[in-house]
């Protein structure tokens, strides 16, 4: 069987809903964003699968999408730093990263 | 001067304030502070004399990531002046801040964390990198040039959002945002790849003409918009994606709030302009575009209108006005250009933005004074102070009947010229929805007047009655936003006369 851009589609998207299913039914912060490295992930996935199969005239792959995700590669990992330092400074002020006790606000 | 320099400035800027902290010894930090409001004065009068690389300039192929036209300097002008009145506000909020940052004072009674105005300078700091962020992004006319910049500025804002980090609701609101702030890149990245596969071509002009061409293919260029489309609505707290705004607005620092809801919704709005331009030239998608975008802003007026008629603390009231007012631009982001004889959308959203941006600042530099000195962020707080503080009252006062439209105010000439472009359109629901909205935001905004004006302190002996102390810089700032609104409020072709 020859694989074809729409089999890089499916499993791109597949990773794009386990990511968002993650983030919307699990309760630890941490999950959540590994559920959101995820997402980016299946981004990805779809770019380089758009790059190969979308040839240029002179026959080969479009390199501006792999370009675009280094950048994204990148981003992710600086949101990381940042997202889990936010974290741990969550941990040791409220001894929990369950989201469902983070709810001190109210109207 | 190319425009591209101006960011880079910023950027030295805000290195410079950061180096100047580390090797100068300084008795009081809040200087550099000063430091960093001079430096964005002196590039906002730079951004006047930038050339505009629209024409030969923005020909060469390096370049199409960037473009300088008007709308992009309009909103690099916006950036750096909320910024600086964000730092205008750090400055005024530093005690409170080194309040949030340092552990409990221990039983000798001496505060060093807060004598030695722990990580102050990062607070300047912080900003500024922002600010270059949403500079860049106003120019960005490529989706990873757009990527990068819309990500400088929402991790820079993770940071500063949950920058009080011994105060609950400062972290919490850091988390949201973060969960959030993150899930949107995911959309938003995801819509990007679609929107690449649809259509060969990363740079927005060259998008725009692939989309127009008969063979681009309807549904992956549909899907690629809806993902986009959600991705921003988070960026600008647009239903139904506004859910992180209260607690966001209510648990960030004062200043970090009024930034948010100023700087990071004109971002937002100028990257949702930019991106949508493609969509709406296209006759294919046209009509798709325009009938979600109605829905959008009538859901996002009514639901941001109505949620703010309960509200007792301030910050969270003007998180659900900040919905409201993203309902009303979209309004006009819903709208065709091409109508003879009435403004642009493109023209309409920067004017609107412009006055949001004076009347939104006004009401948090009183706000974050209140804040400093009363210790209170609730309504409570603002019964009779026309008698202590008459000054603060009037300009709150004229803040609120901006918000809520009254005319001769900049925020009145910003929804008219909304309404028009919604009518000519012949979008009559949306218009109806709208004009509930605003009678709604009439309740909410005046009854912030009659506590001040008409109620008196709920225990009076208490610091209520002690007038709030308004430093000299606070003062000069609150004057040019009382004149701004009213002067471009009766003369809005002082600003528009950019646009024709």
């Amino acid at each position: 069987m020859e694989v074809t851009l729409n089999h890089f589609l499916f499993v791109s998207g597949l990773l794009f809903a386990i990511g968002l299913a993650g983030v919307l039914v699990r309760r630890n912060v941490i999950v959540i964003f590994m559920c959101l490295e995820l997402m980016l992930s299946a981004a990805n996935l779809s770019l380089v699968a758009f790059s190969r199969f979308n040839l240029t005239e002179s026959g080969g792959p479009d390199y501006n999408a792999q370009v675009f995700l280094f950048f994204i590669i990148t981003v992710a990992a600086a949101e990381v730093a940042v997202g889990l330092a936010i974290i741990v400074a969550l941990y040791r002020a409220k001894q929990t990263t369950d989201v469902t006790q983070i709810n001190s606000m109210k109207n | 001067m190319p425009a591209y320099y101006l960011e880079i400035i910023v950027v030295v800027l805000g290195l410079t304030v950061l180096m100047v902290e580390t090797f100068v010894s300084l008795r009081d930090k809040r200087s550099l502070g000063w430091l960093a409001i001079l430096g964005l004065l002196v590039v906002l009068v730079l951004n006047f004399t930038v050339v505009e690389t629209g024409g030969e300039g923005g020909n060469t192929p390096f370049w199409s990531f960037y473009v300088m036209d008007i709308p992009a300097q309009w909103f690099k002008g916006l950036a750096l002046l909320a910024t600086i009145f964000v730092i205008l506000m750090s400055v005024d909020f530093s005690r409170v801040l080194s309040k949030g940052i340092c552990p409990e004072v221990e039983d000798d009674g001496v505060d060093d964390c807060a004598e030695n105005q722990v990580a102050l300078s990062e607070f300047f700091a912080l900003p500024i990198f922002i600010c270059a962020g949403m500079m860049w992004m106003a120019s960005a006319h490529h989706l990873v040039s757009i990527f990068v910049a819309l990500e400088t500025v929402t991790i820079g804002f993770y940071v500063i959002v949950a920058f009080m980090r011994r105060n609950v609701g400062s972290l919490e609101a850091g988390v949201k945002y973060l969960i959030l702030g993150a899930l949107s890149t995911g959309f938003l990245v995801y819509g990007f790849a679609w929107l690449f596969g649809v259509t060969g071509e990363m740079e927005l002009g060259a998008i725009a003409d692939a989309l127009n061409a008969p063979d681009v293919h309807r549904t992956g260029a549909l899907f690629a918009f809806a993902l986009i489309l959600i991705a921003l609505c988070f960026k600008i707290g647009a239903v139904p994606f506004q859910i992180w705004i209260p607690d966001v607005y209510q648990g960030a620092p004062m200043p970090v709030t009024a930034f948010l809801s100023v700087g990071s919704k004109a971002a937002g709005f100028v990257i949702l302009l930019r991106l949508l331009e493609p969509f709406m030239a296209s006759e294919m998608l046209n009509a798709n575009v325009t009938s979600v975008l109605v829905i959008i802003a009538a859901a996002t007026i009514l639901f941001g209108n109505l949620a703010a008629l309960p509200q007792t603390n301030f910050k969270r009231l003007l998180a659900y006005s900040s919905v409201s007012h993203a309902g009303f631009l979209l309004m006009a982001v819903a709208s065709a250009p091409a109508h003879p004889g009435v403004v642009s959308p493109v023209a309409a959203v920067s004017y609107y933005l412009a006055a949001y941006l004076m009347m939104t600042m006004l009401a948090f530099l009183i706000m974050n004074l209140i804040r400093v000195q009363r210790g209170d962020e609730n309504l409570e707080a603002y019964k009779g102070l026309a008698k202590s503080s008459p000054f603060l009252a009037f300009a709150m006062l004229v803040a609120m009947a901006s918000l809520a439209g009254v005319p001769l105010t900049a925020g009145f000439v910003g929804k008219f010229w909304v309404f028009v472009l919604a009518l000519q359109e012949k979008h009559y629901y949306l218009v109806a929805f709208g004009v509930i909205g605003a009678a709604a935001g009439f309740y909410y905004y005046l009854k912030i007047v009659k506590s001040m004006y008409w109620d008196s302190p709920a225990d009076a002996g208490s610091s209520a009655a002690v007038p709030v102390v308004v430093a000299w810089p606070t003062r000069i700032a609150i004057v040019l936003l009382v004149v701004g609104v009213f002067y471009f409020g009766v003369n809005p072709g002082a600003l528009l006369s950019l646009f024709l």
